[in-house]
């Protein structure tokens, strides 16, 4: 068919994830929320579908908290859109967001891992 | 998170390139320029309503959605005519009601005085027993009488420490002259401090000081009262000249400030003179000196800083020895009288911002029970029709719940809709509140009350207490389709459409018609009862004829008779009357008949040796000789006065028949005994009659022991109330008696004129004020039972069309079918009749002091009220009736 995976095999959003994913994004330069979209849905290896409603709206939510910030601009197939980047604030926010995940993955990790390793026996 | 940083526009081109990006990409993968459009739509999940989101986000999304609610809420109501007609209306009645009800309760209840700190303002009552004579203004009850003697004043005033000032004030009716022209006026006798104490200013000239107020009858000074200068006397420059009050010359020192009248409430004096020119004002009696007779209204101020509580506890001590002082002049120092003086006296200070009231405490229960009755009918109404309502939109709202509107919009409109009906009720009901207003004016004063004592000016404050009140009312209950579809059954609520109408929500409509037909039957026994009442009150035996008769008073001191010329002049006037054409008889008393008058005292009689402790207090009218007989009062025994009895002859007096046997036995045994009143000089009088007992006071009050005497034989001149009847009816004779009063002096004032029965129907002003109510309310919830039985009726029948089609189906008669709605009209109103009897009659047990001659339970009232209620109810079942006779059975099969 397409490049898209069906459409059961992929994970919705947690909240909060989708924050970490955009900021994580927004570090390799400016982007455009399309941009930001498909990026994420791309190195996620197409597991991430992001809504893109949802998209604007933490868009929306990480520019009122000064994460991120925003302008227009052109794109490279010279349409206008409205590019966001990372700020001071923002780049901080992403080093604790991604140690507090990294944290909670581990967590996850030993618990799911020594569940299952336990079962085996 | 209130200031905008992004316009909704700005967020909407975003989207708008974000698709055209996305559709370019799609289109670099390989798809089609539909598929890609297709895709990157789809793709961005829901555009709108990610927009909408956005929206809500950062705005008070009710300002948004209010103007479609309000157009929404419009339209539904348009769709609705006869629910909005009738709750406009209801809510426009009880607007209006509500607005002239507390317009009013405000005047007499809520206003404080236009004075300086109108808080610091402390009125006076007493506890203990009086003994002499006691002047009251009304409003005094047990252990409250607000009356004091003149000497209690002068000591409570300079000996207290807690008060910045005390204050005195007695009404009276005088006769002012001035420019030669004489007129009844009412005026007020004031203390010296009175105007420097509720900090009143003059307009013009000075207001009265401490040395207008010396000693007695040296102080001829008056002030004038704003209005009575601007209305009466068109402003004249006055100050500084003399006019005549009662005949006696007294300078005008100055004008009171415009909107001061009194510090009692409802007196409207036309001018203030010193209290120690009392002499001049009423001849008839001297009080001044009389530590016995209780005659003056005391209003005192606070000291900054002193608590009522503080002062009652510091003027208290003060009051007991003045008791104590006073105990000691009494005729009876027996201990009990001593416990009943002194031991039992205490000074009470209440709040005087408001000034004192003696009607406050006259009108409180019949204002009281006029607003409960009338906020229960506004209410209970606006409930029931929008739980009517709420029932017929339940499938309405639950199509519009699932098809994905919130409970919070849903809520949101029925929340406009209730406003919508609350503004135009109340836009309404202001236009109704200035006629209601009136209306109730002329209720209250009744007819014979020359100077209304309310204003007929609506109160700003009533005004926003009834918005507010039907306001809430109306959109609280508007809520009541919410409460259905919070209700978790939802699906139900769709599918009960059809079936045989027996779902909950009807139950409870059924009860709420219920509750409206027994409210409506609480409301026409009520009037009923009171009606009954005032025909029972009108038609009580008095024990003379009140038929024909016309009465008016004329004082002719006020008029500057002297002292001895007014017994007299008085004569004359009877003479003359009674010679006119047409007229049967003439008569004349000091203490008038029938209209909540006493003039009562305890008696010395030869030969009766009182029991100990025994107290007969005994009416005392001075009448003139052909009064008995004009009346029609039977004679018993011995004979009435004559035109032989003169102010030279022997003193006589006639008795009725309680006085009588109480003293004597019998009525014979009477004549020839002597009476008089203790402790006066020349009263002594033989009994020369005695006639039948007639009612005195009012027409609801038992008879008590008389004593007539001849006014010509009294020992100081009076204001007489004449009694003329007449062969025609009454009002015919007022111009040739009006003619005759002015042949013998145009300066004599006749006022207080009407007939009789006008004015026994004065002192019904409460039975007539709650019949009149109940009246007027009792119809409105009749009329909206009867449309609230319809709905449910009607509501019912449609539902059951199925369920009567199978019926006549298998056969059932037309008629079959007419019971069967004929039976639900009757379980209906009948399950509400028999709850509210009980209910009606333990209310009437509540109220049964204010009936009269009517029992509680009186079948013809309860009858009549059924049978309104039966009328209603059949009137409403008709059309159902009708309409369930005429199902067809093939084509109500086919409607489902």
């Amino acid at each position: 068919m397409t490049t898209q995976k069906n459409t059961d095999d992929r994970i919705a959003l947690l909240q909060g994830t989708l924050d970490l994913l955009i900021l994580k994004t927004l570090l390799l330069g400016p982007r455009h929320g399309q941009g930001i979209a498909r990026s994420i849905q791309r190195q996620s290896e197409e597991v991430f579908f992001v809504d893109h409603g949802s998209l604007y709206l933490a868009l929306q939510r990480l520019e009122d908290k000064k994460w991120i910030g925003a302008r227009w601009g052109v794109s490279e197939n010279n349409r206008k859109a409205r590019f966001y980047s990372l700020t001071a604030k923002g780049h901080e926010q992403l080093a604790e967001k991604t140690s507090e995940w990294e944290r909670l993955t581990r967590a996850m990790g030993l618990i799911l891992g020594g569940a299952k390793s336990g079962a085996e026996v | 998170m209130f200031r905008r940083k992004r316009s909704g526009q700005d967020f909407a081109e975003e989207i708008k390139a974000h698709l055209a990006l996305e559709e370019d990409e799609l289109k670099n993968e390989g798809l089609s320029d539909d598929e890609a459009h297709r895709r990157a739509r789809s793709g961005f999940g829901n555009a709108s309503v990610a927009r909408e989101r956005f929206y809500m986000k950062d705005r008070v999304a009710w300002l948004d959605h209010l103007w479609r609610d309000l157009r929404y809420g419009l339209r539904g109501l348009r769709r609705n005519p006869g629910f909005t007609l009738v709750a406009v209306i209801t809510l426009a009645l009880a607007v209006g009601a509500n607005t002239a009800v507390f317009s009013l309760l405000d005047q007499a209840l809520l206003r404080t005085l236009p004075v300086h700190d109108p808080d610091q303002l402390v009125v006076l009552n007493f506890a203990g027993a009086t003994d002499g004579h006691w002047h009251s203004e009304g409003g005094s009850a047990r252990g409250h009488i607000h009356e004091f003697s003149y000497p209690m004043y002068k000591d409570l005033r300079d000996r207290n420490t807690v008060l910045g000032g005390l204050i005195a004030e007695v009404q009276s009716d005088v006769g002012v002259t001035w420019n030669n022209r004489a007129e009844a006026a009412p005026a007020e006798m004031v203390s010296g401090n009175y105007f420097d104490v509720l900090g009143v200013q003059p307009a013009m000239g000075r207001l009265f000081v401490a040395s207008d107020e010396t000693a007695e009858n040296a102080n001829p000074v008056a002030v004038l009262n704003f209005d009575y200068w601007k209305t009466h006397l068109a402003e004249a420059p006055i100050v500084g000249q003399a006019l005549l009050i009662n005949g006696t010359p007294f300078t005008v020192v100055g004008i009171s400030a415009p909107g001061f009248h009194s510090m009692v409430f409802g007196h409207l004096p036309a001018l203030y003179v010193p209290i120690t020119m009392q002499p001049v004002l009423e001849p008839d009696w001297a009080p001044l000196k009389d530590h016995l007779q209780y005659w003056i209204d005391l209003v005192g101020r606070l000291k900054p800083g002193v608590t009522r509580t503080q002062a009652e506890a510091s003027l208290n001590p003060l009051f007991m020895a003045l008791r104590t002082a006073e105990f000691s002049i009494l005729h009876d120092q027996s201990q009990k009288e001593r416990d009943a003086f002194v031991s039992a006296s205490h000074l009470n200070l209440e709040s005087g911002a408001q000034g004192f009231s003696p009607l406050r405490s006259d009108v409180r229960t019949p204002f009281l029970i006029m607003v409960v009755l009338v906020v229960a009918m506004a209410v209970v109404n606006i409930a029931s029709l929008q739980l009517v309502r709420a029932a017929t939109r339940a499938r309405e709202f639950s199509i519009r719940f699932s098809l994905g509107a919130t409970r919070s919009q849903l809520v949101r409109q029925l929340l406009v809709e209730g406003m919508l009906v609350g503004v135009a009720g109340a836009g309404l009901g202001l236009l109704v509140a200035p006629r209601a207003l009136a209306l109730l004016i002329r209720w209250m004063s009744g007819r014979s009350a020359d100077d209304p004592v309310f204003s007929a000016a609506l109160d700003w404050r009533a005004l926003i207490f009834t918005i507010a009140v039907t306001f809430v009312a109306s959109v609280l209950f508007s809520l009541a389709p919410a409460a259905q579809f919070w209700n978790p059954r939802l699906a139900e609520a769709l599918g009960q459409q059809a079936g045989t109408g027996a779902g909950g929500s009807l139950k409870f409509r059924r009860t709420c018609v219920a509750l409206q037909v027994g409210f409506s039957l609480l409301l026409i026994i009520a009037a009923g009862l009171f009606m009954r009442t005032i025909r029972n009150l009108r038609n009580v035996d008095a024990g003379f004829s009140t038929d024909h008769i016309l009465a008016f008073r004329i004082a002719p001191e006020i008029a500057g008779y002297p002292q001895t010329a007014i017994a007299p002049v008085e004569q004359r006037i009877l003479d003359n009357i009674a010679a006119l054409p047409g007229v049967r008889g003439a008569g004349a008393t000091n203490d008038p008949d029938l209209s909540d008058d006493d003039r009562t005292g305890d008696v010395l009689v030869t030969g009766y040796a009182p029991k100990p402790n025994e107290e007969f207090d005994v009416e005392l009218p001075w009448v003139s000789d052909h009064y008995l007989q004009t009346l029609g009062v039977q004679l018993v025994a011995g004979r009435y006065f004559t035109s032989a009895d003169t102010a030279t002859s022997t003193r006589v007096a006639i008795v009725n028949q309680i006085f009588a046997n109480h003293f004597f036995g019998s009525p014979g045994a009477a004549l020839g005994h002597h009476m008089s009143r203790p402790n006066q000089a020349n009263t002594d009088a033989m009994i020369v009659g005695v006639v039948r007992d007639v009612k005195h006071t009012t027409v609801r009050d038992a008879m008590t022991p008389m004593a007539y005497t001849l006014f010509a034989q009294a020992i100081r001149p009076a204001a007489l109330t004449f009694y003329v009847r007449t062969w025609q009816a009454p009002d015919a004779a007022i111009n040739s008696i009006r003619a005759t009063v002015a042949g013998i002096d145009t300066k004599l004032v006749m006022s207080g004129v009407g007939t009789m029965n006008e004015k026994i129907d004065d002192t019904l002003l409460f039975e007539r004020t709650i019949a009149l109510l109940a009246m007027a309310f009792g119809g409105l919830a009749t009329v909206l039972a009867g449309i609230g039985l319809y709905g449910i009726l009607a509501y019912s029948t449609a539902q059951r069309t199925r369920e009567i089609g199978i019926r006549m189906a298998l056969g059932a008669r037309r008629g079959t079918v007419v019971g069967l709605i004929v039976q639900e009209t009757i379980l209906l109103a009948g399950a509400a009749i028999a709850v509210t009897i009980p209910l009606a009659i333990a209310g009437s047990n509540a109220v049964r002091s204010q009936l009269f001659g009517v029992s509680i339970a009186d079948p013809a009232i309860y009858g009549a009220g059924v049978l309104v209620i039966a009328l209603v109810a059949m009137v409403a079942g008709f059309i159902p009736a009708r309409r369930a006779a005429s199902v067809d059975p093939a084509k109500a099969l086919r409607n489902e």
